[in-house]
């Protein structure tokens, strides 16, 4: 690369793998708020079930 | 059985400022890029100006924010007001980390040196850098009630290296860090300006669509923390 064309792409990259990783670790988190919110839907259910004595019902796996 | 997933306040605006911020993110690059005109001084390193101007600007109002949270705050004493300060100062600094970033690549292209100590720019702006990163040691050293209205004092007194880091580089006149935005208006041509005024814009909605996102988190992480109170006590 000529002019200096490989300062730009490197400023240009430190920007964007920045704010990348950044939204990769507020995407982290709401994937763990997730995971909580099923977890406490699967014990909901659990106590929903054992109060009516039927079978618990069983949470479909989500990809 | 329990009902459908909760609607957590704030959903809908997160997803409308990040689609706004990933439009405008990928216009204004294919704009500086591709349409913008080649500076005839500098050559293509002025390209790094679009970014790094427009984030410096944007870590600003990011702090001007903060502090008006920090305001917010001690008026109203709503934790929410918190959750604001604190993400703004959070993605501030991401923006100035960048901004330093990228202003030391550009002087390494145009100047031949990273950093340039005798330059009130560079330095008051790193001063600004290292008030905000105090901000979570603040943070960290305290609790609760205590921890949020320190932090909001210190938001509020924090900003006040914010106009000192603007007005340093008209102050002192410096000859190596140029002032491209004066009171006679802007020191480029119309369709450059243009192209500012797009990533301007791009790097604002980035800034309310990661505020946006962050609180939705702060939010979604409360009411599940309630939540799994009331069901333990139950």
């Amino acid at each position: 690369m000529s002019g200096g064309a490989q300062y730009v792409v490197a400023a240009y990259a430190v920007i964007w793998f920045l704010v990348l990783a950044y939204v990769v670790m507020l995407g982290a988190r709401t994937a763990r708020v997730g995971r909580q919110v099923e977890a406490i839907t699967r014990m909901l259910d659990r106590r929903a079930a054992e109060e009516s004595g039927a079978e618990p019902e069983k949470v479909e796996e989500r990809p | 059985m329990t009902d459908g997933p909760t609607r957590i306040p704030g959903q809908r605006a997160a997803v409308i400022w990040g689609a706004l911020a990933t439009i405008l993110v990928v216009v204004s690059t294919i704009g500086v890029f591709l349409i913008a005109p080649e500076d005839a001084d500098q050559g293509i390193i002025q390209r790094i100006f679009y970014f790094h101007v427009a984030i410096a600007i944007a870590s600003l109002v990011a702090f001007a924010v903060a502090c008006v949270a920090g305001i917010l705050y001690l008026r109203s004493r709503d934790e929410r007001w918190d959750d604001v300060g604190e993400a703004s100062i959070r993605i501030g600094l991401l923006f100035s980390v960048l901004v330093v970033i990228t202003g030391s690549i550009w002087a390494k292209a145009s100047w031949g040196t990273w950093w340039v100590w005798s330059d009130p720019r560079l330095v008051t702006y790193l001063i600004v850098v290292l008030i905000y990163a105090a901000y979570f040691v603040l943070r960290s050293s305290a609790e609760d009630d205590r921890k949020m209205r320190y932090s909001a004092i210190y938001a509020i007194a924090g900003f006040a290296s914010v106009p000192l880091s603007f007005y340093s580089v008209r102050v002192a006149e410096s000859f190596v860090h140029p002032v491209v935005f004066t009171s006679g208006g802007a020191a480029m041509p119309g369709t450059m300006l243009g192209w500012f005024v797009v990533s301007q814009a791009a790097m604002i909605a980035l800034f309310v669509a990661l505020l946006e996102v962050d609180l939705l988190g702060r939010r979604s992480e409360r009411a599940l923390r309630r939540l799994a109170m009331r069901l333990e006590s139950a």
